[in-house]
């Protein structure tokens, strides 16, 4: 218990719709240890992307506790889990998400930058030529291709060196030959820095890479923690 | 698919129209439209009833809306064409007689008018001198009714009798006002009031003495205009005919500046209107990029997607825009209801003109502004639909920028009807749009590499404008066309009251005294000064008539019924003067250098009466005066400031020309109300001076300026409002945008007042570029406004500066507060994307 990073306690997401409440969640608990990795799998409409929202702070459930880096996070108000998420969360998008007004560089050091950083540019730089693109600091988001925008966002993500990384399909719009050189470059950048990892995917064989899976279906855990 | 026909697009369009309104997405496009629509609907009515009701107080200076003058009676069939058109009719005899009582003799203006006038307008008067006002009625045959001047001069009193002629008429009432007592200062002497009836018995008006017939006429304008055609050509040389706009010199000119400012500020609303229906039509094309990709690819063929994006705008554009005429007429109601004690009681309703007018400008400016991105969505490849990045081939910028001018001109051409003006505006503001927008891309560029290592949210503030330098470029001089119409109007309005408030000073001359004998010029000056009156200089006056040009006859040089044949008509009042007079310059020529005058003397004269009579510099003129001829060299010719109050001249001969003929004096000054008594005893003083008051005259000239002065201050306020509603709308385009941003950088845990901060930063410096651009535009385009449709001086405006300040503040907190949403967009929306 002491070594972990994230913990989910009955956590549940209940949503008002024309038809009444809707349950996406219901009572879900889990916990995740430093460098652990999580898939999170399941069918459209399952929920997986709910808990995602739920697990990084980026949306705070209708009954239960998400504890994050110590800290639980129902009892904090939006700009405060903005403040833990810029110290202890990275992201990687299905769609990439770069801002297209910033360059590559200046996208990767972004979250240096919002961490109050001073070595923003050398350490963007060294992440950016780790990721391969050393050759392309300056290219704006729209000159990347699909493959290379995703390795900005990767690097993007390891960049203030978070303690939970968190990625929403990362191969989703991605071909299988690109989306298999991304899913290796997570893995091994994961590895190196002992990153705790939450993933959710539709991809099987990236989920299997994982240490551990949950499987949702209709808002409810049905497939043991371990794989 | 088979080709669909057009019903069935219609009805799809609508449908679609109808569930996209549920999803809001049309709402800018519709607000922007009706905002633009409202507000030049609403400037639109303003402008026309405003424009009646001060015509109808134009009227009342004429005491009719047509005015047939005469210095001979109007013939039988003149009046019969007149009362089978259904014009009401009114008849006036003025001359000059003489009032005889026990007491003396009182040369007097008499007016003898029948029981019909005045058609517009009321008589004031008084029971007894200084006794509150009542307004209407008329003398009864047998009454008279006289100024207080006239009492004062014979020491009268009311009940007394007076005899004009063989008549003997009771005095009943003290006369105070007249509708139409504008006329001609200068010929005037007191007033006596009879009635019609008795003017025959008088046995005044006899063949050959100098009368003056005027036929007053009132009636629907259509009729009126069926008149004067019918009239026109039969006009005896001394007739002519007389309508409110050249009724008086200086209410023709405030109203013809006012219709041109309230014109000027609904090209503005459109204006505006324009930009705010361009940024959203855009906004409506890329929404639909995908939309349209999907149509094709399920088979309708290029053409029927235009068709039917089209039926879809066309439709929003009609719902939009008569919403808009309608809340742009309950708008001008509320202001009508708001100033109803200004305004004179009836206002006329102002007809379907305005309302279909606007309608027209909304529906031009949606053409002209949306057509362009329409286009674009006719060419969005159908491939789209599996690669979402594939973007249709931007319109050429020639058909975007050729087809947003085309719809401005044309707007420009309907309000101004001045194809000069319209073009030299439009040229204008192309190559000032080209040169600033080359400048503003420098500037973007260049600061570009001064914030490479700026803190984070100067960048990221910036990083929107300095990455698509185009774009921000475009956006800069949008919020500038916005500044610049706000700046350009509070401008006009300043100049406009400036120049009306200088044409009217508090002091204008309220009194014009004339019949100052040479023996009483000393002793009236002295009396002046005595009072502290504010006087003019005493000014020679011989009457004198124009009778040859070159030796050639004077009449010969002119058509009937012009202002050169007035001019001929009657005496002049000829002058003399070493120095030229205050309100005259000389326009060609030389005023005369002190010294004795040539064999010939010189004489300068005025320029429009010079430009009818074909009177050139070095001509020979000859003046009839008192029975003598007398010749004078034109030395030069001048423009005179008529709207000043001040003695004007049209004839003023080299000093010492005319001296040795019998002249009289006259001057014009200012007394403060209250000094009724003072007034009294000069004329007591001076018994031959007549002492003319204009008081009333000023204070109607002074009405009507407020009334102008408030509608301008109200278009100003309109503006200002639609100027905003773009702004935002302006703003809204962009959101989308910047909600994604906003939860992204959430998302990596970026706090709110670092967002705020970054957004001031962007608008704050977009405002203040906007506002530079502005205050170099407005100078530019006032100094094209000034010169050619407003006739002011041009001077530079260096309080123009602060636009860039004001458009910081303004476009900053405009800009954060209509982006809020993006600030407060929930992190969690990235992960619903995509």
């Amino acid at each position: 218990m002491g070594s972990s990073i994230l913990t989910a306690t009955d956590l549940s997401k209940v949503v008002a719709s024309a038809e009444g409440e809707l349950t996406i969640l219901h009572e879900l608990s889990l916990e995740l240890n430093k460098g652990d990795s999580l898939a999170i799998v399941g069918a459209s409409g399952s929920g997986k992307s709910t808990l995602l929202g739920l697990l990084a702070g980026l949306d705070l459930p209708s009954s239960g506790e998400v504890t994050l880096a110590g800290q639980a996070l129902s009892a904090l108000d939006e700009d405060q889990r903005a403040r833990i998420r810029a110290e202890h969360v990275g992201f990687v998008f299905q769609s990439f998400q770069l801002l297209d007004s910033l360059n590559a560089l200046e996208n990767v050091m972004l979250p240096l930058e919002l961490d109050g950083r001073k070595d923003a540019r050398e350490r963007a730089t060294q992440l950016l030529q780790r990721v391969g693109l050393g050759q392309r600091l300056t290219h704006s988001p729209r000159q990347l291709s699909g493959g290379e925008q995703q390795r900005v966002a990767i690097a993007r993500a390891f960049a203030a060196e978070p303690d939970v990384l968190f990625a929403d399909e990362p191969t989703g719009n991605l071909d299988s030959h690109t989306g298999e050189r991304i899913s290796d470059l997570l893995f091994e950048l994961n590895q190196e820095r002992g990153t705790t990892l939450v993933l959710v995917t539709h991809d099987e064989r990236l989920a299997h890479r994982c240490r551990r899976l949950i499987r949702l279906e209709a808002g409810e855990m049905v497939a043991p923690l371990e794989p | 698919m088979a080709r669909l026909p057009l019903l069935r697009l219609f009805s799809l369009a609508v449908r679609q129209l109808l569930r996209d309104a549920r999803a809001g997405e049309l709402r800018v496009l519709f607000f922007a439209l009706l905002v633009a629509v409202a507000a030049s609907t609403a400037i639109g009515y303003f402008g026309a009833r405003l424009n009646g009701a001060m015509m109808m107080r134009a009227t009342e200076f004429l005491g009719a809306d047509l005015l047939l003058e005469g210095s001979s009676p109007a013939r039988p069939e003149q009046i019969r064409s007149g009362t089978e058109l259904g014009l009401e009719h009114a008849r006036v005899v003025e001359f000059s007689s003489v009032v005889a009582t026990d007491n003396g003799i009182q040369l007097s203006s008499v007016k003898a008018a029948d029981d019909n006038y005045p058609l517009r307008g009321e008589l004031k008067s008084t029971p007894a001198p200084f006794a509150p006002e009542e307004t209407g009625g008329r003398p009864n045959p047998g009454e008279a009714w006289v100024e207080a001047r006239l009492l004062t001069a014979l020491d009268l009193k009311i009940g007394d009798s007076i005899d004009i002629g063989n008549q003997t008429l009771r005095l009943s009432r003290v006369l105070t006002y007249e509708p139409d007592r504008s006329g001609n200062f200068y010929s005037l002497t007191p007033r006596v009031l009879i009635n019609l009836k008795d003017l025959e018995a008088t046995g005044v008006v006899q063949p050959g003495s100098r009368v003056s017939y005027r036929d007053l006429w009132r009636g629907p304008a259509p009729a009126l205009q069926t008149y004067r055609d019918l009239v026109k050509p039969g006009l005896e040389p001394n007739q002519r005919l007389q309508d409110a706009r050249d009724g008086n010199r200086q209410i023709g000119g405030a109203l013809g500046k006012a219709e041109r400012y309230l014109n000027m500020a609904s090209l503005v609303a459109v204006l505006l209107s324009g930009v705010a229906v361009a940024l959203s039509a855009n906004r409506f094309a890329t929404r639909r990029f995908d939309a349209s990709a999907l149509l094709r690819c399920l088979g309708l063929s290029r053409r029927e997607t235009m068709v039917l994006f089209s039926l879809q705008l066309t439709v929003l554009g009609l719902l939009a825009s008569v919403s808009g005429a309608l809340l742009g007429w309950i708008a001008q109601l509320g202001l009508f209801a708001l100033l109803h004690d200004l305004l004179p009681t009836t206002v006329p309703p102002g007809g379907l003109l305005p309302a279909i007018a606007g309608i027209g400008s909304g529906l031009v400016a949606l053409a002209g502004f949306a057509l362009p991105p329409l286009a674009a969505l006719g060419r969005v490849p159908p491939l789209r639909v599996l690669r979402r990045d594939m973007l249709p081939i931007p319109s050429s910028s020639w058909v975007i920028y050729g087809a947003a001018l085309g719809a401005l001109g044309l707007i420009m051409w309907r309000l101004s009807l001045d194809l000069v003006l319209t073009f030299a505006l439009l040229g204008g503001g192309v190559v000032a749009a080209l040169v600033l927008g080359g400048l503003l891309l420098l500037l973007l560029q260049s600061l570009r590499r001064l914030l490479a290592r700026a803190a984070l949210p100067w960048r990221l503030g910036l990083g929107q404008l300095l990455r698509h330098p185009l774009a921000a470029a475009g956006q800069a001089l949008a919020f500038g066309l916005i500044l610049l119409s706000m700046a350009l109007i509070a401008l006009l309005r300043g100049e406009l009251l400036d120049t009306w408030q200088n044409q009217l000073p508090k002091n204008a001359p309220n009194y014009f005294a004339l019949n100052i004998l040479p023996n009483d010029k000393q002793a009236f000056t002295d009396k002046l000064l005595e009072l502290s009156a504010q006087s003019a200089p005493l000014y020679p006056v011989v009457p004198g008539r124009l009778i040859s040009i070159n030796g050639e006859p004077a009449t010969e040089f002119v058509t009937k019924d012009s202002a050169g044949d007035r001019a001929l008509q009657r005496d002049l009042s000829l002058t003399w003067a070493a120095d030229l007079p205050a309100g005259n310059v000389v326009t060609a020529g030389t005023w005369w250098p002190q010294q004795p005058p040539d064999d010939v003397p010189g004489v300068s004269v005025e320029g429009k009466v010079a430009e009818n009579l074909k009177i050139k510099l070095g001509d020979r003129l000859v003046f009839s005066v008192g029975g003598v001829n007398r010749e004078a060299k034109v030395t030069s010719l001048r423009e005179i400031n008529w709207d000043n109050f001040q003695p004007n001249f049209f004839m003023i001969f080299q000093p010492g020309t005319l001296k040795d003929l019998p002249a009289t004096y006259l001057t014009s000054f200012y007394l403060a109300a209250g000094h009724d008594q003072q007034i009294v005893d000069l004329s007591r003083a001076f018994p031959a001076v007549t002492i003319l008051q204009v008081e009333a005259l000023l204070e109607q000239l002074r009405s009507i300026l407020a009334q102008v002065t408030l509608a301008v201050e109200y278009v100003l306020l309109f503006v200002l409002a639609a100027g905003m509603a773009v702004l935002f709308s302006g703003l809204q385009a962009t959101l989308d945008e910047r909600i994604r941003q906003g939860a992204l950088l959430r998302a990596l845990g970026a706090e709110r007042p670092l967002l705020v901060k970054a957004r001031r930063i962007e608008f704050g410096l977009l405002g203040a570029v906007s506002g530079l651009l502005a205050a170099l535009g407005s100078e530019l385009v006032s100094l094209v406004l000034y010169r050619y449709a407003f006739d002011l001086p041009w001077h530079p405006h260096p309080w123009l500066l602060v636009l860039p300040l004001l458009g910081a503040l303004l476009i900053g907190a405009a800009g954060v507060f209509g982006t809020r949403r993006a600030l407060n967009a929930s992190p969690l929306t990235v992960l619903r994307e995509g």
